[in-house]
């Protein structure tokens, strides 16, 4: 249960203060939206579940570091990007070529609907999934932060360094790119 | 408010995080605004079905690897913070000396123990090792916040030692205190296994009349009738006297004073 003597943060400083085997509490809380997260970002259920494993690494390596006063979660996904960013640095293979990506997707998106067609009924789920793995990287991560970590905007703000206006505007600019890309799919699935 | 302003507060509104004047002006815009009223309702109803897409769930290697990981650090650390401090065993002569006797000594255990099935050292390691990674999935589960997450802590109770006192006292906090029926009913089974232990029983006969739940009242006594806990017929009778007590409850405490006596 979560109670006070159980929150993230007074978890993660009993951890910093020595008592390492606290970190399982946490692990047990995080791990699957950590790897919800990396499965968002890139795809790869096993190349996620290394990173989930090294973003505890890093938590125990550089647990003197927490500043308990700190959102744990914050925290987390600061390290949980950085490991991303290590290990995009690393992979060679399938680089996806940006500028043909983004060519294709402006044509898509001018043949697609206009707003006046009612997005209610969002059915197709797979379709859904197509559109969140076609959206830029930047966009796709603020939106799994903001929709399936259930990350405050403030905490939000706290990861990616930047101000709480911003995360909101780009929260909705995310949301509207993927509604455009949404539409495009499902007109190209249509004719 | 303008639809500049509408716009940047359109996800709070759909997250449900818009209150008070934010939400009378947001709403008295889109009471105005029909560009802005039906981006709402469109952006809005992509916005919750992303609710509908399926949740990956890692493999079981996950954990696997996390409790291998903490019990080498912690294996590794505790040998970094305990420093052998240099005595005089510690000179190269004398470690000469204790080396040259303790292969005696080994040669002479050796033979006094063939036949003996003694598990090696390194068997014994491992298995202190399970025993800890499996009192620590417990410990970590049980303080979960989803029910779920600590009734699985309480099935990975049962896979920790008899004498895992930590278990025990998590076991007994999970029947005193947790907020889930389930989690409390699963938590008294588990405690089966923890029999042997005298601070067992008392724990159940302490934990007895702090119960409300018929449920969990009537697991409870049936766990000290398997005890044969004779130490219980105070609190038991004190149960069977108590009109306030549920009927069922009552009948199954008179039962079990009748089966202790």
């Amino acid at each position: 249960m979560n109670t006070p003597e159980t929150r993230d943060n007074v978890v993660m400083a009993q951890v910093s203060s020595g008592q390492v085997a606290q970190l399982a509490i946490l692990f047990e809380r995080h791990h699957r939206a950590l790897f919800r997260y990396f499965v968002s970002m890139n795809r790869h259920r096993e190349a996620a579940e290394d990173l989930v494993q090294d973003v505890f690494f890093r938590i125990l390596r550089y647990r003197g570091s927490y500043n308990p006063a700190q959102s744990f979660t914050a925290w987390m996904y600061q390290i949980a990007r950085n490991a991303g960013l290590d290990q995009e640095r690393k992979r060679k293979a399938d680089v996806v070529d940006i500028d043909t990506f983004e060519d294709r997707r402006v044509e898509l998106i001018s043949a697609a609907p206009g707003p006046e067609e009612s997005l209610s009924r969002v059915q197709d789920l797979a379709l859904l999934q197509r559109a969140l793995d076609r959206l830029p990287e930047d966009k796709r991560e603020i939106l799994v932060l903001s929709r399936f970590q259930g990350m405050k905007h403030e905490e939000i703000a706290e990861v990616l360094g930047c101000e709480v206006g911003t995360v909101k505007v780009r929260v909705y600019r995310a949301i509207r790119a993927l509604e455009q890309i949404y539409f495009a799919l499902e007109k190209e699935k249509a004719s | 408010m303008n639809c500049e302003e509408a716009k940047s507060r359109m996800t709070d509104y759909w997250s449900r995080s818009l209150a008070g004047q934010d939400e009378a002006a947001f709403s008295a815009h889109l009471a105005s605004c029909e560009s802005c009223r039906s981006e709402v309702s469109r952006v809005g109803a992509l916005w919750q079905s992303l609710d509908l897409l399926p949740l990956e769930e890692p493999s079981g290697k996950v954990r696997d690897r996390f409790y291998e990981m903490l019990g080498a650090y912690r294996q590794g650390r505790a040998s970094v913070e305990l420093p052998a401090p240099r005595r005089w065993w510690t000179q190269p002569v004398w470690q000469m000396a204790a080396a040259a006797g303790l292969v005696a000594v080994g040669l002479g255990l050796g033979y006094g123990l063939r036949g003996n099935n003694q598990p090696p050292a390194e068997v014994s390691q491992l298995r202190e090792e399970v025993a800890s990674m499996r009192q620590l999935v417990a410990l970590s589960l049980l303080q979960q916040q989803s029910a779920s997450e600590r009734l699985k802590g309480v099935s990975w109770a049962y896979r920790a030692e008899p004498s895992d006192r930590e278990v025990l006292e998590a076991l007994v906090s999970a029947v005193n205190h947790d907020t889930n029926v389930n989690v409390r009913l699963a938590a008294v089974d588990a405690l089966r296994r923890f029999a042997s232990s005298p601070e067992t029983r008392r724990a159940v006969v302490d934990a007895l009349p702090g119960q409300t739940t018929p449920l969990v009242q009537v697991a409870l006594i049936d766990l000290l009738v398997d005890f044969k806990e004779r130490d219980a017929t105070g609190v038991l009778r004190k149960l069977a006297d108590d009109g306030q007590v549920n009927d069922g409850v009552r009948q199954q405490a008179q039962w079990a004073l009748e089966r202790l006596q």
